[in-house]
């Protein structure tokens, strides 16, 4: 049986992208069949920062629509073999997913997959509540400041609430908190929320912190996700997510700030 | 020892009552005959309390008493809001006075408030708040949801998010933070109460009553319980 993980926020612009593109190849590089599904139909936004923008032929709408098979949609990832992209299509609107049809899709795919990691829109309308709607996890991705973090509690009823499983009264989705953009100098400055603070209110388990990182950006714009950097914060921090989701119990990185040598902080430098 | 034997206890039922227009009991018999062929076994051994405010004359109680029973009823007493003295004759003639709450008028209500205090507490009003029954939500109440406890008392098992709304007829029980909204006594009940294990809301209100968060600094951030005194919200720290 395939885990069925949607990246979920509610709030638009905190990292799900660049999540699900770390976590789905970080899953696949140690050995997992994966395939990474865009849900933000209009936007196609996974297969840049996949770096697979130019393999696109066919898209998940075409295969909704019949246009097209999963086979002809899917694009192997050239660094990975076990990974596949369903890309988005950027020319229809939000509305062509329906939930039947997306149904048929997941299950045919849940046949040859281990991890199936759907990449949701922004928002709380018809795509993002698509994008979670099959999900048997969701990784919750947050940054540490209040509308973010109500966002997420929002998108936190939605999935005990309007899920298949709260539908059909099955165990509820498994809850995981992603803290995004972390900045532990902001939050000492008292600029952001603490990872104690968000935990306090959204009551759900962590499942990793990235720290706001350069590498990020560079990795993007390379169409290389961050994960492959192993040298970079955020890269290490992912790798941790991967054990995690895998059962391993891993100590958290990159929560406090860069120690200042003695002098300077002795003497207020 | 103890009387370990037997406990008595209040507790109220609801019963058959009859209502006498009129003091001739040919025509209570008449009618009577008429009701119960309707369906006589609905009405064997059925109690029933006989009620006569609406008679302006005297009765007799005796006679009442028989043909009831002549009908296989089982003669409870008699009920209704008379004045003091009929009630006492009505006790002196050996037959039992039942108390009824349900009362229309003023005038009636202080006959009903007092007869409650001095006679027979089987039938005493229970103090509203204990009517209700509880509704009980086990998890977070997350931002954008809201959760209504109809003539219920609410417990939340869990915070109630910043952005959720939770409220009850009757009290609000968080087991957990309060950081949204919770409206109690929803319906109008000056007795209702909230209680929280960390108040950090929006807002609280009880029978109209409300706070926004700056009004509840004094205890921000503490467990307490907020209530009404002379219309007035108080909280009061639990520990
Ligand atoms: N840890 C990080 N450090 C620095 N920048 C980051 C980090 N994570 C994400 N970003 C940047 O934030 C921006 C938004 O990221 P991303 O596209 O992954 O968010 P999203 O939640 O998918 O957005 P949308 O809601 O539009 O789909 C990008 O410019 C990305 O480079
Ligand atoms: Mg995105």
């Amino acid at each position: 049986m395939a885990r069925i993980i949607v990246v979920t926020s509610g709030k638009g612009g905190v990292g799900k992208t660049t999540s699900s593109a770390a976590i789905g190849l970080g899953l696949a590089l140690k050995g997992h069949k994966v395939v990474l599904i865009d849900f933000d139909i209009g936007l196609r936004n996974l297969d840049l920062i996949m770096g697979c923008e130019r393999r696109v032929v066919y898209d998940f709408v075409n295969v909704i629509n019949g246009e097209a098979t999963l086979n002809q949609a899917l694009i192997k990832d050239k660094r990975v073999s076990s990974l596949s992209i369903l890309p988005a299509s950027q020319t229809r609107d939000k509305d062509a997913l329906n939930k039947e049809n997306v149904g048929k899709v997941l299950e045919e795919l849940g046949k040859s997959y281990d991890f199936i990691v759907c990449d949701s829109p922004a928002g709380i309308e018809a795509g993002a509540m698509m994008a979670l709607y099959y999900a048997d996890e969701a990784i919750v991705t947050t940054n540490p400041e209040v509308s973010s973090v109500r966002d997420s509690d929002r998108i936190l009823g939605m999935l005990a609430s309007r899920s298949r499983r709260a539908e059909l009264g099955l165990d509820p989705i498994k809850e995981h908190l992603l803290l995004t953009r972390y900045s532990p100098k902001r939050v000492e400055e008292g600029e952001m929320l603490s990872v104690e603070d968000v935990e306090d209110i959204l009551s759900i388990p962590l499942l990793g912190v990235i720290p706001e990182s350069q590498a990020v950006l560079k990795a993007s714009n390379a169409g290389e996700p961050v994960i492959l950097d192993t040298e970079s914060d955020a890269g290490k921090a992912y790798q941790d997510v991967i054990e995690r989701l895998l059962g391993e119990t891993v100590e958290f990185r990159f929560l406090v700030a860069e120690k200042k040598g003695i002098f300077s902080r002795m003497f207020g430098g | 020892m103890a009387d370990a034997s037997i406990e008595f206890k209040g507790t109220s039922f609801t019963l058959s009552v009859l209502h006498l227009k009129t003091p001739k009991l040919a025509d209570i018999r008449a009618d009577l005959v008429k009701k119960v062929a309707q369906a006589p076994d609905f009405f064997y051994l059925v109690p029933v309390v006989v009620n006569i405010e609406q008679l302006d004359c005297s009765l007799d109680y005796q006679a009442v008493k028989s043909l009831v029973e002549e009908f296989n009823f089982t003669f409870v007493g008699f009920t209704g809001s008379v004045d003091k003295e009929q009630r006492k004759l009505i006790r002196e003639l050996g037959f039992s006075f039942v108390n009824t709450t349900r009362v229309d008028t003023s005038k009636k209500a202080a006959i009903a408030e007092e007869a409650l205090t001095t006679e027979t507490k089987a039938t005493a009003a229970i103090p509203e708040r204990n009517l209700y029954t509880d509704k009980v939500h086990r998890g977070q109440i997350r931002s954008g949801q809201q959760i209504y406890a109809k003539d219920q008392n609410l417990v939340v098992i869990g915070s109630v998010s910043a952005g959720a709304e939770v409220i009850a007829d009757g009290n609000i029980h968080v087991y957990g933070s309060l950081r949204g909204r919770a409206i109690a006594g929803a319906k109008g009940h000056h007795k209702a109460q909230i209680y929280c294990q960390n108040l950090e809301a929006e807002l609280v209100s009880i029978n109209g009553n409300y706070w926004l968060s700056e009004s509840m600094e004094q205890h921000w951030g503490s467990p307490v319980y907020i209530h009404l005194t002379d219309s007035e919200l108080t909280s009061s720290k639990l520990i």
